[in-house]
């Protein structure tokens, strides 16, 4: 492997937020989550689940509910007002008011047609138009708050839950037309509430209902009768999702689910049973949505699982197993790697850290003292109230930008002996916004990724910065742009955008130079090789290609890769590769890494094949110096450091990996439900 | 709240053998300093008197009437002190209502009224509701941000939510607990994790005070 000097870092208190609301896009095969602080996030089914777009949030805008209404996303929240997102240039298009207080919850007909909003006490009907969406009217107002709704798949009636009932309306008259009476919590407190907080209405009339009180209840949606009561737990049942069968989350971090079937082998009449119980949270369960194969569940703890359904699955594969989403599937951390400063990425604002200094010397595994520690150098709160969506830092340590999705702000930066930073006022006015900032290597450029798919390229001098063109593909389409890297030597720029599309671009002329052949799974990460040239791209589904930019083609150790195979240790990895990274003194090696693993890539040596022990690091070390050549493959994996966020090699040979152990951001969690164990 | 005035004990043969000096009632009032020096007279009035008669005479008769216009006086003499005091009261607070209204009007001369109170001192407008005063000039009032409804009503739907999830009747633990419930019940068992691991000792008083501050409900 060589031995390097590890920076471990553990200052990064990166801290996620809950999740609240999800919906799942059936046609598209997408996933969109809405998070407590207003950001929304899509994730890519089809492609191992990959975090493909992050909208951030915004200062008291909180999301109660999301929906899809074709390939549009809708949300809604407490602070009244109806958005909806533009995902190709990842903002919030426009925001319609609803003039009725606070939103609880939003859902679409499934005619694709109708946006229900639903505040204190009315039910409105909303239209969803080519440009937007248009108020219809009222149903009948109620005494109460309505907490959530549910249309009937035939869109003539609506079930919503309210405090202490379940209210049926007819869409035509807009009268309600049942009232079902939820009794309050047995035992307990009788003074309380019971809160629905979710509804669910199926084709047959049957209502699912769940409450503040634990219990789920079934309902005769005709006759307005009770079917039958499930006591699940104590505390709150939260989430209720249905599509094949209805499964239920509660406040315990369970998640309970429901079948219409036959209870005895002899009876031929079915019913809803209770069948399974996942415990997969810690935490409440806030969101929950079945796909058909799995149930996808988020809540307080912050982690999207996705619990595949076994009986779906005929054979054991990349989609039958347990799949728990922690860190978002992109860079929260620059590094400048000559500066040796590290820009850590939050919300609200951006730190700016310098590295300590070691002298000492040692064997693989000691920790060196310390001869000056890490500092916090800067502390820069954003403008505004927008979320900053991306930041950049330049090798040099000279110059920062961030951009949130109404303005880009770019400063320059001292660092020597006094810290000093200047924001570089008029910025061009086609920098707007950005959703990914790249510095060029010697700081005398910046690009950034921004709307249209268009790249801008901005000259920096001294400090200010001027205009100089837009890089844009051949197609009018408008793709997402979420991936950026510029080559060392400042010719080359690549592009990676949503349809999975790599373009590379000549900076020399200001052209599109050619574009990588198209390839199923996006790239999660992707880097130019500082000598050769070669673009180096890492799939979401864990493949690697390396496509020479000189010559238009794939290099011939890519094509041996593929020939070969990647090893299946190697494939079925759980989360995927954030950043690739070279090393100038060893161009033969590539450096990559993921959340619980960082591994660097020999070219030199050969491929492993199947059957070759595929993580030997341990086994090689136990070797002679005779014996290991023959042991040695290309695949050099270590897992020492763990829930890593960001790895980098910094100009002094020694590497920088920033780690979040899982169990800080746990200790930081919401209050849990208090559960009395027998003997504890 | 002040107790009626006590008619003077009867002085009878035992205050004539010694001297007694007795705090009577009216001493500790805080009242005008002329109804004390009054009282002080009486009291020396009939302490001379006392020392001057002898020992052979027979006790002074008190009439029923004078010790009934003496009561209905003191009774008087009380009301009247109250009165005087409730008056003594009024007056004080209505001098610290002017004192505050000069403050005030002081603080917004400060701010930037001070233009128009220079206009207007020719017309001695009303300072103490400078809110009225009319606005000459190129000024306008401004709202620096507007509180809408909309704020308070998320606002109270914020509460609601979480008060129904974490406040009162909500059973909410620790994630430290929760941790530790693990601990102990796993294969290897060990102790809680606030005492596992120093970092969650702090985390887990944080959490804890901010359960009980949920749990005590603010309406």
């Amino acid at each position: 492997m060589g031995e390097f000097k590890v920076h471990r870092v553990r200052f990064f208190e990166y801290m996620p937020t809950a999740i609240r609301a999800m919906s799942f896009n059936a046609h598209t095969e997408r996933l969109a989550l809405a998070r407590v602080d207003g950001s929304v996030e899509v994730f890519n089914f089809a492609d191992r689940y990959f975090q493909e777009k992050v909208i951030p949030g915004k200062d008291a805008h909180s999301i109660e509910a999301l929906c899809w209404v074709g390939g549009r996303l809708f949300s809604a929240g407490l602070h009244g007002e109806i958005t909806e997102y533009d995902l190709e240039n990842l903002r919030p298009k426009y925001s319609l008011e609803a003039y009725g207080g606070p939103i609880w919850t939003i859902i679409s007909n499934p005619q694709g047609t109708h946006v229900i909003g639903c505040e204190d006490g009315t039910v409105k009907l909303f239209e969803v138009l080519a440009e937007g969406v248009q108020f219809e009217r009222n149903l009948d107002r109620q005494k109460g708050r309505i907490i959530s709704l549910s249309w009937h798949p035939s869109g003539t009636r609506i079930a919503a839950g309210m405090m202490d009932m379940i209210r049926v309306f007819d869409v035509l008259t807009g009268h309600a037309i049942q009232r079902l009476l939820v009794d309050r919590s047995v035992g307990g407190c009788k003074s309380r509430e019971t809160v629905v907080w979710t509804v669910v209405f199926l084709s047959d009339h049957t209502i699912f209902s769940s409450d503040s009180a634990g219990k789920v209840q079934v309902w005769d949606g005709h006759t307005g009768t009770l079917v039958k009561t499930h006591q699940l737990t104590k505390w709150d049942v939260l989430a209720l999702s249905d599509e094949s069968s209805v499964v239920a989350g509660t406040s315990e971090g369970t998640v309970v689910q429901f079948q219409f079937i036959a209870p005895n082998l002899q009876q031929q009449e079915k019913e809803w049973v209770r069948t399974r119980t996942f415990k997969n949270h810690t935490h409440d369960v806030r969101a929950l949505v079945e796909i058909g194969t799995a149930i996808v569940s988020g809540g307080m703890d912050t982690q999207l699982v996705v619990r595949p359904l076994l009986e779906k699955f005929e054979e054991k594969c990349f989609a039958s197993g347990l799949r728990r989403i922690h860190f978002p599937h992109r860079n929260l951390v620059s590094c400048a790697q000559k500066a040796r400063l590290l820009l850590l990425q939050f919300p609200g604002q951006l730190e700016l850290w310098r590295l300590g200094e070691s002298d000492g010397h040692g064997k693989p595994g000691d920790i060196l003292p310390l001869k000056t520690k890490p500092e916090k150098l800067l502390y820069l709160k954003r403008k505004g109230k927008d979320h900053i969506c991306c930041s950049a830092l330049s090798s040099c340590g000279g110059w920062l930008a961030y951009s949130t999705v109404s303005s880009v702000r770019l400063y320059r930066l001292q660092t020597d002996n006094n810290i000093s930073i200047t924001k570089v006022p008029k910025l061009p006015k086609v920098l707007r916004s950005a959703h990914q900032l790249c510095f060029s290597s010697e700081s005398s450029y910046l690009f950034a990724a921004s709307s249209q798919s268009s790249v801008l390229v901005i000259s920096l001098n001294q400090s200010e910065c001027k205009y100089v063109h837009t890089l844009k593909p051949k197609s009018g389409m408008w793709i997402l742009i979420y991936r950026l890297c510029v080559a060392v030597d400042g010719k080359w720029l690549a592009t990676a955008n949503s349809d999975c599309e790599v373009h590379v671009y000549n900076l020399q002329k200001l052209e599109l130079h050619c574009m990588v052949p198209m390839y199923s799974s996006c790239p999660s990460a992707m880097g130019i090789h500082p000598t050769t040239n070669n673009l180096t791209m890492v799939h979401a589904d864990q493949q690697i290609f390396e496509f020479s930019i000189a010559e238009k083609q794939y290099t011939v150790w890519s094509r041996k890769l593929q020939m070969q195979g990647l090893h299946n240790l190697w494939l079925n990895r759980d989360t995927p590769v954030t950043h690739v990274t070279f090393n100038p003194k060893n161009p033969d090696q590539i450096l990559l890494h993921d959340m619980y693993m960082f591994c660097i890539i020999d070219q030199s040596l050969p491929l492993p094949d199947q059957k070759t022990q595929f993580y030997n690091q341990m086994t090689l070390r136990s070797l002679s110096e005779q014996e290991r050549p023959s042991h040695l493959h290309a695949f050099k994996v270590c897992k020492s450091f763990q829930d890593l966020m960001c790895m980098r090699l910094l100009d002094d040979q020694s590497l920088v990996v920033v780690e979040r152990p899982l169990m800080a951001i746990n200790s930081q969690l919401p209050a849990p439900v208090r559960q009395k164990k027998f003997a504890t | 709240n002040k107790k009626a005035l006590l008619p003077p004990p009867p002085l009878n043969s035992s205050a004539r053998s010694r001297i007694c000096i007795q705090i009577l009632p009216m001493e500790i009032y805080h009242g005008n300093a002329s109804s004390k020096k009054v009282n002080c007279a009486k009291i020396t009035k009939e302490f001379q008197l006392h020392l001057d008669s002898s020992d052979d005479d027979g006790p002074e008769e008190v009439t029923f009437e004078d010790s009934k216009t003496s009561a209905l006086r003191s009774m008087k003499e009380a009301l009247e002190t109250t009165k005087r005091e409730k008056e003594l009261l009024k007056e004080k607070r209505r001098k610290r209502q002017e004192l505050f209204q000069k403050q005030k009007v002081g603080q917004l001369n400060k701010l930037g009224f001070s233009k128009n109170v220079k206009l207007h001192k020719k017309k001695k407008t009303n300072i103490s509701n400078p809110f009225c005063s009319r606005l000459k000039g190129n000024y306008s009032v401004m709202r620096v941000a507007t509180q809408s409804a909309t704020k308070s009503q998320q606002q109270t739907a914020m509460d609601f939510i979480q008060s129904r999830l974490y406040g009162p009747g909500s059973q909410r633990t620790t994630t430290n607990q929760l941790l530790s419930l693990q601990n102990k019940r796993g294969q290897n068992k060990s102790a809680a994790v606030q005492f596992v691991n120093e970092k969650w000792a702090k985390a887990e008083q944080m959490t804890k005070r901010w359960i009980h501050k949920q749990k005590v409900p603010s309406n």
